[in-house]
């Protein structure tokens, strides 16, 4: 039993069931107990009568993928924030460029939705027609796979760490913004100054700098070195030309192997030293002024689809895809308040809705409309906001707190809030100890081990612990940093698999599939990017897509406050945020504070806002990712 | 010596999709020893890796790009004086790179700001007419097409022709575009 809110009970032996005896049993109805935002009135009233509360706009907020802009009221007295807004500013198109087209063209069309993560979008779009086909990949071919996307995560994340959120740890900024901090770091010696190099935390926050720093031009060229092992198997980065659905087309041999075990190993060091790097800051920070655990506060609810398949226990069906969840090195689970409440794929699928209250979009089962499917495709019940049963309605119009402001919707898990991100993939597998047998990752229940190999630094055991009591912004980038280490093993373990099968001659890596031209299926692609959950819904109605839907991490962390006035995960977080900048000058606050707390959780914007109007007002039209706004209004940290 | 003439803009984007129509065209032309047509559309953090690999001697680049108050169709050549704007910008557009946006004014600002663009930069710059998904030009970009292309072609092989271009900062001093697509 893990639903609280949805109208689902599970028998003995664990199956779920409609609650009966309910008229319109998913109706959304009050749910209590639930972070709900200040009316509008509430906050016009604290505006006119309180000078030192003011609106504070960031529009883009900077250093994140895509156009994303902020709303938010502070209070520069009591330093707290009393409302957060979050608004996806631009509207893309691929659900609806989707329908109608050959589900083979997603795998090329979804993956230009964003320019950082196009492979992942490959990837999904592939799971989810080789499932509505009944098309498995070959072992080496899901190996391949794994491979791809691991290394798509390891240009990913020291991106991230040091070049989009890290430039806020910067002496540059802290200097800027808390120049008190900066002296303090200055005179703090490291504690882990033998794997970074660094004497004092200072010192490292100087390498920080954005465009000059050494750690900032070192990720750069990281990412130089993840990519080059990423088109080895895909072609090109990020939209990759080897993804098929059944595997991969690329051929694999010992000089691809070898060509991409020489990037690979250089990530072992890396790792290490990015590790230690953000707990450095963390703990800084931190020993600082506690307060900082409060910047980027919220409830421990996460979602994770789990990623790379166990070669042997993935069979591309959705009956058994609880089965071959459970087996993936990251470990699928919903957290709720920090208890890890389901693993199963079947039961994260079918809590999933979408609601559109403060979107630009019309609801679509708000009328008691038929919807296309009553149950999963095992028999489990659906809400008519699941993704399978949506109907995308674009409805462009001004912005309004009370109504619409924003072109994401809110995504919900049996109603609540949840967000994405790699965090929670290491959370579910640290604690539900799932993950395969092998000698470089354990999970202990409530910690990830992590044994890197010897580079030029000796072998070395890091450990993530479950922050189960305090989850804020550092600590969505320190674990970060340690998905960069658990990525590295990842893929370094799916690399020695991968060789065998090749020792064994099975150089096999995709099997053949057509497209049905008759009848109706259905299926989705359970997989992630580099920033956390990501699933492709599909239907086919005779060889074409008839309906395409598309969940992001983005999509849940930037959704706006829902019909039940709880806020998403940016808003969440952002009005638990103390304002801890040292200006008492209204006119000079930075809101850097605000800004690590939306930037930690490593915002992708581009893939989020994938719906586009046939009607209506259209502002821009573009058909690949590259997001941006006409103007700038607050000047950013 | 090495040229590297390079087309950037987004395909299937009209008149956006000028500036790697051009070098799909050049790249069908017999070129001298030491010309390299190439599609530069791709993360200039990337492009700047490949020219640290493969050092060239002059760059050509070729897109469409919004100016202000200039005319659609208008095309305009000239030689880029490298000057840098504010730190503050260059992490914008460095940014904007890695994360996938495709601009001509970012892809010059980071490579010079690594280090690897050479020395000579010449830009020609046409003015877009519409921004919309699709694979044709507008009337007036259409009718400037094969002018570009014989332009690029010019620059790209008579280095006394490209001298003679007026030098200018980014935009031909109209200033760095702030409109990302």
């Amino acid at each position: 039993m893990c639903f609280k809110n949805l109208p689902v009970e599970f028998d003995a032996k664990g199956k779920p069931f409609l609650k009966g005896g309910i008229p319109n049993p998913y109706e959304p109805r009050a749910v209590a107990g639930l972070p709900k935002q200040l009316s509008e009135s509430q906050i016009e009233e604290l505006l006119r009568r309180n000078g030192h509360i003011r609106p504070i706009d960031f529009d883009p907020v900077t250093r994140v993928a895509g156009a994303l802009a902020f709303h938010s009221v502070v209070d520069t007295q009591a330093r707290k924030v009393v409302e957060a807004r979050s608004m996806a500013t631009l509207f893309r198109g691929y659900e609806v460029i989707m329908v109608g087209r050959d589900p083979r063209d997603a795998i090329f069309i979804t993956s230009r939705a964003c320019g950082v993560c196009g492979g992942v979008h490959s990837a999904t779009s592939a799971m989810a027609t080789e499932m509505a086909i009944g098309c498995c990949p070959p072992p080496l071919g899901i190996l391949v796979r794994n491979l791809a996307l691991a290394l798509e995560f390891l240009y990913d994340h020291p991106l991230h760490l040091h070049l989009l959120a890290g430039p806020d740890y910067s002496a540059l900024v802290v200097g800027a913004t808390n120049p008190s901090l900066l002296a303090r770091a200055k005179k703090t010696a490291t504690a882990y100054g033998g794997v970074h190099g660094y004497a004092t935390v200072g010192e490292l926050m100087e390498d920080m700098n954005p465009l000059t720093g050494k750690l900032y031009l070192e990720a750069l060229n990281m990412t130089r070195v993840a990519r080059e092992a990423y088109v080895l198997i895909c072609g090109k980065y990020p939209h990759p030309q080897t993804m098929v659905p059944g595997g991969m087309s690329t051929t694999m041999n010992l000089s691809v192997m070898t060509e991409m075990a020489t990037r690979i190993v250089q990530f072992f060091d890396y790792s290490k030293k990015i590790c230690r790097i953000w707990d450095e800051l963390t703990e800084f920070f931190y020993d600082a002024n506690p307060e900082y655990k409060k910047v980027g506060r919220r409830r421990a609810n996460m979602i994770d689809t789990g990623i790379f398949d166990h070669p042997e226990a993935y069979d591309a069906t959705y009956e058994h895809a609880a089965a071959w969840g459970d087996k993936r090195w990251a470990t699928p689970g919903a957290v709720v308040e920090g208890e890890l409440v389901t693993t199963d794929l079947h039961t994260l699928n079918i809590g999933l809705e979408e609601f559109v209250e403060h979107s630009y979009y019309e609801d679509w089962a708000g009328q008691g409309q038929k919807q296309r499917y009553a149950t999963d495709p095992v028999g489990k019940p659906l809400s008519p906001y699941h993704p399978w049963n949506k109907i995308t309605k674009p409805r462009p119009s001004g912005q309004n707190w009370k109504e619409k402001y924003t072109w994401d919707t809110a995504p919900r898990w049996d109603r609540n809030s949840m967000e994405a991100g790699a965090y929670a993939r290491l959370w579910s597998t640290a604690v539900a100890r799932k993950l395969p047998d092998n000698p470089f990752i354990e999970a202990t229940g409530h910690s990830l081990n992590l044994r890197l190999p010897k580079g030029a630094l000796p072998e070395m055991e890091l450990t993530w612990r479950v922050p189960k009591d305090n989850w804020n912004a550092f600590e969505r980038n320190r674990a970060r940093a340690y998905c960069l280490a658990f990525t590295t093993l990842v893929t370094f373990a799916n690399w020695l698999q991968a060789m065998e099968r090749l020792k064994i001659g099975d150089t096999k890596t995709s099997t053949p599939f057509e497209i049905p031209k008759r009848g109706e299926q259905r299926g989705v692609g359970f997989w992630g990017a580099g920033r956390g959950y990501l699933t492709h819904h599909i239907v086919l109605d005779r060889g074409a897509v008839a309906n395409y839907q598309i969940l992001t991490p983005s999509t849940w962390n930037a959704s706006p406050t829902d019909r039940f006035g709880q806020p998403g995960p940016y808003e969440e977080a952002v009005l638990g945020t103390p304002l801890l900048e040292e200006t008492e000058d209204p006119k000079a606050f930075k809101g850097i504070d605000i800004l690590r707390t939306i930037r930690s959780f490593d915002p992708c914007m581009p893939c989020t806002t994938h719906i586009h109007t046939g009607e209506g007002v259209i502002s821009r039209e573009i058909n690949t990712c590259a997001c941006g706004v006409e103007e700038e209004a607050t000047a950013p940290a | 010596m090495r040229t590297l003439v390079g087309g950037l803009g987004y395909r299937n984007l009209r008149d956006h999709s000028l500036g790697v129509a051009v070098t799909d065209r050049l790249a069908e032309r017999e070129w001298p020893d030491g010309v390299l047509v190439e599609d530069v559309s791709y993360n200039p953090i990337a492009v700047v890796q490949r020219l640290q690999d493969q050092p060239v001697d002059r760059a050509l680049v070729v897109a469409a790009i919004q100016r202000p108050g200039r005319a659609p169709g208008t095309i305009e050549a000239y030689r880029w004086d490298g000057a840098l704007p504010d730190a503050e910008r260059i992490q914008t557009a460095v940014a904007e790179a890695v994360t996938g946006v495709i601009l001509l004014d970012n892809t010059l600002l980071v490579g010079r700001h690594f280090g690897g663009l050479p020395e000579e930069v010449l830009v020609v710059e046409v003015e877009p007419a519409v921004e919309e998904f699709g694979d044709e030009f507008s009337p007036v970009v259409a009718a400037a097409f094969d002018r570009v292309c014989e332009l690029v072609s010019l620059l790209a092989t008579d280095i006394e022709a490209a001298r003679r271009l007026p030098e200018a900062s980014l935009g031909g001093g109209r200033g760095v575009s702030r409109k990302v697509l």
